[in-house]
């Protein structure tokens, strides 16, 4: 009796247990839940450090500066579903800044500049989906290449910051003005997500581009074009750079030859940490919006906490080795 | 006021020295400068300074870049000895680096001028005084804030604390301007990383937390402009608001000051200059003349008037104007160095 008690009370605390490891392992494979709350619960530890937290000005400055990161987010979010990367964006939104800036000293046209670093940024995209599709060279090291192209590229093409000699009125608010009461740097990520989110669940484009990021060998054994696929996805991440060098150059007021180092870095970790697999085939934009966020509103306690601000560097660091393992642990479950 | 005085003669019986000597001097036919970040806007002036002195004096120089890779400084420096160059002018990647090579440079009978940073076993430094340029900058813009803000200065010190240079034109900045404004308050010490969208995202984040302030300082030119611009996208007014750069090393301050807005102080360091400075330097070297461990080169706080004087702009470049650069006085020793900082 009392080993069946005690065999009952083990079956029942083994079931138990096993429920709670289910519910855990639930929650943990629902990454957007995890993410909510981890932001929630970020929010409210920084509010009890700083009564500035909630105040407009300072969810206006996380919003602004997540715009920038969500924005080639959104684009690199598409890659990496189609089983590539790109880390040539931080070189390329400096590059943009410049030539646009130069177009529009040049011409005093605002839509000519803003062209032109469309243009230039598009372009580096289909230089790198055809380095990747046509060369066959892995999207990693072709992307690094690249980036060191344009990182040595824009020395050649300027020497220096290229400055505001237009004047153009409107420019700065490209970067500093505002929308409804929002930055315009939030509302074009706003728009941008829309229209990548319906692209993403709605279209054939978005279920061909997780087909092959999943399973290349079946999407192309299916007829899908996986070549054409992942250059237009490298072309919208570029032509998303653009908009944010642009963005960037007219917060800056300059076209800066040096901005954007390690921008990739902090894009590719909101990526990761938003759920999105590095295997490809896997991912959401509202992951990514929530990693971006997650990561911008670390930077910014980092500051209005006044911690040491070197943590900005390590934190995302730290973040592409959890997200990256537990994508890892992920796969090998189901793989079993 | 004494000791101000003695330095000033004592820099001006240097220069003089240098000028009278220099009629006497045996030019060197090859310099080699090896910079340690030549994409710099900083590194480009001091290299255009260093090429103006070369053209003047008939030396032939030649420019290696070490891209901050210290392994590459070192192997350009067994590059310019290779090929026998008569003097070295380094600006060290770090200062352990660079050690060994002044070994070497001293058993291969290669003088060598270091531009910059301090490096044990050195014979001779041209840098600026880093304490003294933030120092001079904080004394104009507390009469600045005296004259025009109330006698009140709230700062916003877009920083960088890890370079001990950095750090001492920052504390130099808070030391002066308490001298005019003795309440005078940091508000924010940030680490802008010296580059420009880095000071505009940890300005924007400061801002958020506190925009009580009216005096950016930035400890070069991109970080003053990455505070001001993270200012302007807060759409808060200029008026009541005084920024001050420091360097000087490019166009930006220039393409600010022109504008009427509140970036009115430029706490200038004059890279060209140093690049000057640094290849007569090479010269006496060459000549085996005794230099001080340290010679000065000078720097100065403009504001939107007087830049005129030392810059001449065209719309899209600037040419130095030597005449008036070269006729400021450099003190014979800086006010504070890195080894006096705290910790």
């Amino acid at each position: 009796m009392s080993d069946a008690r005690i065999t009952g009370s083990g079956t029942a605390s083994a079931t138990a247990t096993a429920s709670r490891r289910g519910f855990v392992e639930g929650l943990l494979a629902n990454r957007l839940i995890v993410l909510i709350v981890l932001l929630a619960v970020l929010c409210v530890a920084i509010s009890i450090g700083s009564s500035n937290f909630y105040s407009v000005e300072n969810i206006v400055s996380i919003l602004r500066q997540s715009s920038m990161v969500l924005i080639v987010a959104i684009g690199m979010t598409l890659l990496l579903i189609s089983g590539e990367v790109d880390l040539s964006v931080g070189a390329s939104m400096a590059f943009t800044g410049a030539v646009a800036m130069s177009v529009m000293n040049a011409t005093s046209s605002l839509l000519l500049g803003i062209l032109a670093g469309l243009a230039f940024a598009g372009g580096v995209g289909l230089f790198n989906g055809v380095v990747v599709t046509f060369l066959r060279v892995n999207s990693l090291i072709a992307t690094i290449a690249t980036l060191m192209i344009l990182q040595g590229g824009v020395f050649i093409y300027t020497r220096e910051a290229v400055q505001n000699h237009h004047q153009i009125p409107t420019f700065p608010e490209l970067g500093a003005g505002y929308v409804l009461g929002l930055p315009v740097p939030v509302v074009v990520a706003a728009v941008c997500f829309i229209v990548a989110w319906v692209a993403l669940a709605k279209t054939t484009f978005g279920r061909r581009l997780f087909a092959v990021g999943g399973n290349p060998k079946a999407a192309r054994l299916s007829g899908l074009r996986a070549t054409r696929l992942k250059i237009a996805a490298f072309v919208i991440t570029g032509l998303l750079v653009g908009v944010t060098g642009l963005i960037l150059a007219s917060l800056m007021n300059a076209g800066q030859p040096t901005a954007g180092r390690g921008f990739e870095l902090i894009v590719v970790a909101s990526v990761i940490l938003g759920g999105t697999s590095l295997y490809g085939g896997e991912g959401t934009l509202l992951g990514t919006f929530l990693g971006v966020l997650i990561l911008k509103v670390i930077d910014n306690a980092i500051i209005i906490l006044g911690l040491n601000q070197d943590l900005q560097i390590v934190v995302p660091g730290v973040v592409i080795i959890i997200a990256v393992y537990l994508d890892q642990v992920r796969k090998k479950r189901h793989a079993t | 006021m004494n000791s101000i005085v003695k330095a000033l003669l004592a820099g001006t019986a240097l220069t003089v020295a240098a000028a009278s000597t220099a009629t006497a001097q045996e030019i060197p036919q090859r310099v080699g400068y090896i910079v340690n970040y030549a994409t710099h806007e900083w590194y480009q002036n001091v290299i255009g300074g260093m090429q103006d002195r070369a053209d003047e004096l008939g030396i032939e120089l030649e420019v290696l870049d070490a891209n901050l890779d210290i392994a590459r400084q070192v192997s350009a420096a067994e590059d310019f000895m290779a090929r026998g160059v008569d003097v070295m002018i380094i600006t060290p990647v770090n200062e352990e680096g660079v050690v060994p090579i002044l070994r070497r440079a001293r058993a291969n009978g290669t003088p060598v001028v270091l531009e910059g940073n301090p490096v044990v076993g050195m014979d001779t430094l041209v840098a600026i005084c880093d304490y003294d340029t933030g120092y001079h900058a904080g004394v104009a813009a507390g009469e600045y804030a005296n004259e025009h803000l109330g006698g009140e200065a709230r700062v916003m010190n877009v920083g960088l604390p890890l370079l001990s240079a950095t750090v001492l034109r920052s504390q130099g900045f808070m030391d002066g301007i308490r001298t005019q404004v003795p309440d005078a308050e940091l508000v924010h010490d940030l680490d802008g990383g010296g580059n420009p969208d880095r000071s505009l995202e940890v300005s924007m984040a400061a801002l958020a937390a506190d925009a009580d302030i009216n005096v950016i300082y930035g400890i070069n030119d991109s970080s003053a402009i990455g505070g001001l611009q993270a200012w302007r996208a807060n759409n808060f007014p200029e008026d009541g608001l005084l920024t001050v750069g420091t360097g000087g090393e490019g166009l930006a301050f220039i393409n600010e000051m022109e504008q009427d807005n509140s970036y009115e102080l430029e706490a200038a360091m004059f890279p060209e200059k140093v690049g000057f400075t640094a290849m007569d330097a090479a010269v006496s070297m060459y000549n085996g003349e005794e230099l001080p461990e340290h010679i000065v080169s000078p720097t100065t706080t403009l504001d939107t008037e007087s830049w005129r004087q030392y810059y001449d702009y065209d719309g899209s470049s600037r040419a130095i104007n030597w005449e008036t650069v070269n006729a400021l006085v450099p003190p014979a020793e800086c006010m504070m160095y890195a080894a006096d900082l705290e910790g």
